[in-house]
């Protein structure tokens, strides 16, 4: 039983069960105890004892007769004057109003029947009593039935049973409901925060609870606050930093070329320019990878897969010298697909996915490039022939700077290329997977086709 | 080439690159001043004459592009903006607002040089052409720069203007993009490089603004450019 949901509910349906089970037990045995208190009392002193009581002290003593009636018996006897109303000034059982409207009292009882046939009278269920002051008073014996343990008795033990049955699991699961379904609200904001949705709250969900789980998920909100403005503290650091760092590059890029000047061409002036290069390189992959996390400023359109993935090898190629020299590139595109999403964070994933299999696969061969329609998803997938990479590896390429295993040494690339990809395909809905094929690495992308 | 020295203003809040660059540009006849802020710098431009304008997008204060459109409303001075790398939006915004060409910061200096050769380049060489072109319902005069569809003028920039007419000068060819890259901002076609295809759809987008649907421009995927003309269109 691993649902809370499931959980709340059988523990509330049965201590639900348990309690009607032991009401049963007790109305069951005061039931018993009245049939026995019954058994012992006779009907028929009771009512000498009453035509005695009022015989002695009129109306009075008939009343403190009733009113002094052991326990069970009192609910049984019901004594009612000439003015049809009880002595103790109580309800009268419908059953008692059945009969008295039935014979009525003296006076209004149907002279004709008599005088039509005078030998016959109506059966009297009943004791009458004449007082001391020539009033009639009506004694009625009860059974101990009521009209509607009737109706229930009618419907039988199994009725009943399945009618609790039915009664008490739905309240007990409108009570389980009620307090696992915020839960579970909470349950799928901490995973949409996890999953990197930083502005989801819960308290909308929630409602306006003043109760425990109210109070958990605004505290829950508040922690989501912190945490967003944490992380957009510190991507706003990371983007300024690398801002920052840009002026002096800058500024050392002029120097270099003024020193050049100076000085004519030299070997270390090269290598300066190239490692500013790198450099520079680095912080843009850095800024992109943190732009790619903030609110996108790109709108999103209708993207053909096909045209960009086409546009985005002819950039590779050419970044590589093709066709003169450089890797080969091929590309399949079976199905013409479009998908809705970010077209500049698209191009980024793809040409990041595209760059690392021609640097990884230079010395190893080709590269291939599809793009198909697999259920709805459009596939892009990029083979090179570099050798692949260990398996317990594989997700981890993913990350930002990984760097692969030891035999592969000083990285020249900076690490952040796959990482960028993998914020890019999350940016637009998909997901993007690594995998090892017969000679080398296999990247997937996944995409929503649009609709 | 002996031309006269030709002043160029930066608009970029660096004090010190601008001093560099100044130094770095003065051998090749090129007169640099620099202002460190946008509100200066369309001063500056009021009062003196430049024939081009470096204005980095990312200023303290009065945003660079906010001072791109303020001085478009009143130049056609080609201007080379400063972006930051990476910043699309930025890149396209700026073409969009008129803006010659861009450059993301930190640049290769001999590639900023390269540049502002060849635009200035190309505005010279501008002045000294004539005729007009019509294709479709287009009428481009070369000489003033106008592009007139059914009796109504329309907006370009300067880059715009030189990939429509040079577009227009082999109606119904593709024009590599190589080509467009070489001929329209005087330098080879790079990877990466969107300023083209951003030049292209912006000249579209302002063609379609004025119901002008003969010529159409086309794309051939991966190729380059053409201008297709209906003749027996409208």
């Amino acid at each position: 039983m691993r649902s809370l949901l499931l959980r709340i509910f059988v523990a509330f349906w049965s201590i639900i069960l348990i309690t009607i089970a032991v009401a049963a037990a007790i109305g069951h045995s005061y039931a018993e105890r009245t049939r026995i208190a019954l058994q012992n009392f006779e009907v028929g002193d009771a009512v000498l004892e009453a035509s005695a009581a009022l015989q002695e002290n009129g109306r009075e003593g008939l009343t403190d007769w009733l009113r002094n009636l052991p326990g069970p018996a009192e609910k049984l006897f019901y004594v009612v004057d000439d003015k049809g109303k009880d002595l103790l000034g109580r309800r009268l059982p419908e059953i008692v109003r059945i009969s008295l409207r039935r014979f009525g009292d003296r006076e209004s009882r149907p002279k004709r029947a008599q005088r039509d046939q005078p030998n016959l009278r109506p059966a009297r269920p009943f004791t009458q009593l004449i007082g001391p002051d020539e009033r009639e008073y009506t004694v009625f014996v009860v059974p101990p039935h009521s009209v509607r343990a009737k109706w229930l008795a009618d419907r039988g033990l199994g009725g009943l049973i399945v009618l609790a049955l039915i009664v008490s699991a739905v309240a007990s699961f409108i009570l389980a409901q009620t307090l696992s379904r915020p839960i579970r609200q909470l349950r799928s904001s901490a995973n949409a925060i996890a999953e990197g949705r930083l502005d989801t709250r819960v308290a909308e969900g929630v409602g306006k609870r003043r109760d425990e789980l109210g109070l958990l998920a605004a505290d829950f909100d508040r922690m989501a606050d912190e945490l967003q403005s944490a992380w957009q503290k510190q991507t706003e650091l990371t983007r300024n930093v690398s801002h920052e760092l840009r002026s002096p590059l800058a500024r050392l890029r002029v120097a270099l070329e003024l020193a050049r000047r100076k000085t004519g061409d030299l070997a270390e002036l090269d290598r300066i320019d190239l490692e500013t290069e790198r450099l520079n390189e680095l912080i843009g992959q850095i800024l992109e990878y943190s732009r790619l996390d903030v609110d996108s400023a790109e709108r999103l359109s209708n993207i053909d897969l096909g045209e960009l993935l086409h546009s985005v090898v002819d950039d590779v190629r050419f970044e590589h010298g093709y066709p003169d020299s450089g890797v080969n590139i091929e590309f399949d595109s079976e199905d013409s697909c479009t998908i809705n999403g970010f077209p500049g964070a698209l191009r980024s994933c793809f040409e990041n996915v595209l760059r690392n299999a021609v640097q990884h696969g230079r010395n190893g061969g080709d590269v291939r490039v599809r793009l198909g329609i697999e259920s709805s998803q459009a596939i892009v997938a990029v083979e090179d022939q570099g050798g692949g990479v260990p398996e317990q590896e594989l997700a981890k390429i993913f990350e930002p700077f990984y760097r692969l295993g030891s035999k592969q040494g000083p990285a020249r690339q900076s690490g952040l290329g796959l990482a960028i990809a993998s914020r890019a395909a999350t940016l637009n809905g998909g997901t993007i997977r690594a995998s090892n094929h017969a000679n080398g690495l296999r990247v997937e992308i996944r995409l929503p086709l649009a609709t | 080439m002996n031309a006269p020295n030709a002043k160029i203003l930066i608009i970029d809040d660096d004090r010190e690159l601008g001093e560099m660059l100044a130094e770095f540009l003065a051998p090749d006849h090129l007169d640099v001043s620099a202002c460190l802020s946008g509100e200066d710098g369309l001063q500056a431009l009021r009062d003196g004459s430049y024939e081009l304008l470096i204005l980095d997008i990312m200023l303290p204060g009065m945003n660079g592009l906010d001072v791109l459109k303020e001085v478009r409303k009143g130049s056609d001075i080609p201007v080379i903006m400063l972006t930051a790398r990476g910043e699309d939006v930025d890149r396209i915004l700026g073409l969009e607002f008129g803006a010659d060409d861009y450059l993301a910061k930190p640049f290769n200096p001999r590639e900023l040089l390269a540049r502002i050769k060849a635009i200035m380049r190309r505005t010279r060489s501008n002045e000294r052409r004539e005729g007009s072109v019509s294709v479709g319902t287009l009428e481009i005069d070369v000489r003033s720069r106008r592009v007139v569809a059914g009796g109504q003028s329309i907006r370009l920039t300067g880059t715009e203007f030189e990939l429509l007419r040079c577009l227009a000068e082999s109606p119904g060819e593709i024009v590599s993009k190589e080509q467009l890259a070489r001929d329209v901002l005087g330098r080879r076609h790079m990877p990466y490089d969107r300023s083209i295809d951003t030049h292209i759809s912006n000249v579209r987008r302002k063609l379609s603004d004025a119901g002008v649907d003969n010529p159409s421009i086309r794309s051939q995927r991966g190729v380059g450019y053409l201008l297709l003309v209906d003749e027996h269109g409208s």
